[in-house]
């Protein structure tokens, strides 16, 4: 048993609102700078930047997991993690399947790139992917579940595309592992104004659009291995797993 | 009926440029997708969303002008897209319903 620090809530290039900078083999580098050792991409409706991460992560000896932050119907934003590129492109079409044919405007929501782990452009994603797809916030946690993720509703505190403002609590029997915080909220606060969370497992990541902001916040895993069933073990407290989210409050950055 | 003409008979706030652009209708709606799917040019959009995206939607759909209803702000990002896009912002401190009931008193449909 060994603790992993985790950040699985990044965006790369693939996301309109991610920075240019923001390539797989960039972040990877910034993941080892800094100390992270268990870290997801996690662009929105989308995996296909995940194969330029498992190689970006090769390169490294980091180890990657792969994930898309998706948006439900009502635009409820969910981080879905998976053990291999290939659960998670399976999902990723899975979603994709269900996104409005909308093309990007890349004037006013920012280019969508696919790279390779090189940093080379292999191509660009003409469809915004930033829409809510047509499945229900239920369905997409089922369904993720289904293909292996681990689930976790995306910063519920945060005041658009979370469950708290889309929905007003947490509903019932939702097939989640648990719920990411900001750095603007604390945990116990939240529950106090939120009592649908109340025993749900809390996690903190970065959601960085900007290599500044990797790592900014995250959750320390303590696992046997980083593999999704044993974070599911570690978020319910079992076995002697254990995940603890470490907050930064702004104030804090240095 | 042109934005400043509705700007002027609601009392609203603008916080970017209004044109002389005519009302072609009104939209209520907080989703954005709502607004990507179903929006129509010339429209005016009803909301209480106040992020960046509402500026983007706006933008891409070709609507009128956004009102931001229930005296909520709209953050910076928004207004600096906005005033690039050319997008018109105004902002009302009454909500939805009642922006959209007076809209429609008025004529626009
Ligand atoms: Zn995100």
């Amino acid at each position: 048993m060994r603790d992993w620090r985790a950040d699985f809530h990044l965006h790369t290039v693939l996301s309109p609102c991610g920075d240019l900078a923001m390539s797989p083999a960039t972040i990877m580098a910034r993941a080892a700078e800094i100390g992270l050792d268990l870290v997801a991409v996690s662009d929105h409706n989308s995996a296909k930047n995940t194969p330029a991460w498992r190689d970006a992560a090769a390169a490294r000896g980091v180890k990657a997991l792969y994930g898309l932050e998706v948006r439900s119907a009502e635009e409820v934003d969910v981080l879905t993690v998976f053990d291999e590129v290939e659960a998670a492109l399976a999902f990723g079409q899975w979603v994709y399947a269900a996104l409005p044919d909308i093309a990007c405007d890349e004037r006013v929501f920012g280019e969508q790139i696919v790279v390779d782990g090189q940093e080379n452009i292999l191509g660009f994603e003409p469809r915004l992917l930033i829409s809510g797809i047509e499945h229900d916030l239920e369905t997409v946690c089922a369904t993720a579940r289904e293909h292996g993720a681990l689930v976790i509703g995306a910063h519920v505190d945060r005041g658009v595309d979370s469950i708290l403002s889309q929905l007003g609590w947490l509903p019932e029997g939702l097939a989640i592992d648990a719920v990411e915080v900001t750095r603007y909220t604390d945990e116990q606060a939240l529950v106090e104004a939120h009592p649908s969370l109340a025993g749900v497992p809390m996690v903190r990541f970065s959601d960085a659009h900007l290599p500044a902001d990797i790592g900014f916040q995250q959750t320390l895993f303590r696992v046997e291995e980083p593999s999704v069933a044993e974070l599911k073990l570690a978020l319910a407290g079992l076995d002697g797993r254990s995940a603890l989210p470490l907050r930064r409050a702004l104030s804090d950055r240095s | 009926m042109t934005v400043s003409e509705m700007a002027q008979a609601l009392g609203l706030k603008a916080v970017t440029a209004v044109g002389e652009q005519q009302i072609q209708g009104a939209m209520a709606a907080d989703l954005i997708s709502d607004v990507l799917a179903n929006g129509a040019p010339g429209q005016v959009w009803l909301t209480i969303q106040t992020h960046r995206n509402v500026a983007a939607v706006a933008s891409t759909q070709d609507l009128a002008a956004v009102v931001i209803t229930g005296g909520r702000e709209p953050n910076n990002d928004l207004i600096a897209l906005a005033n690039h896009e050319s997008v018109t912002i105004l902002l009302s401190n009454e909500d939805t319903y009642a922006v959209a009931g007076r809209l429609y008193a008025l004529g626009v449909r």
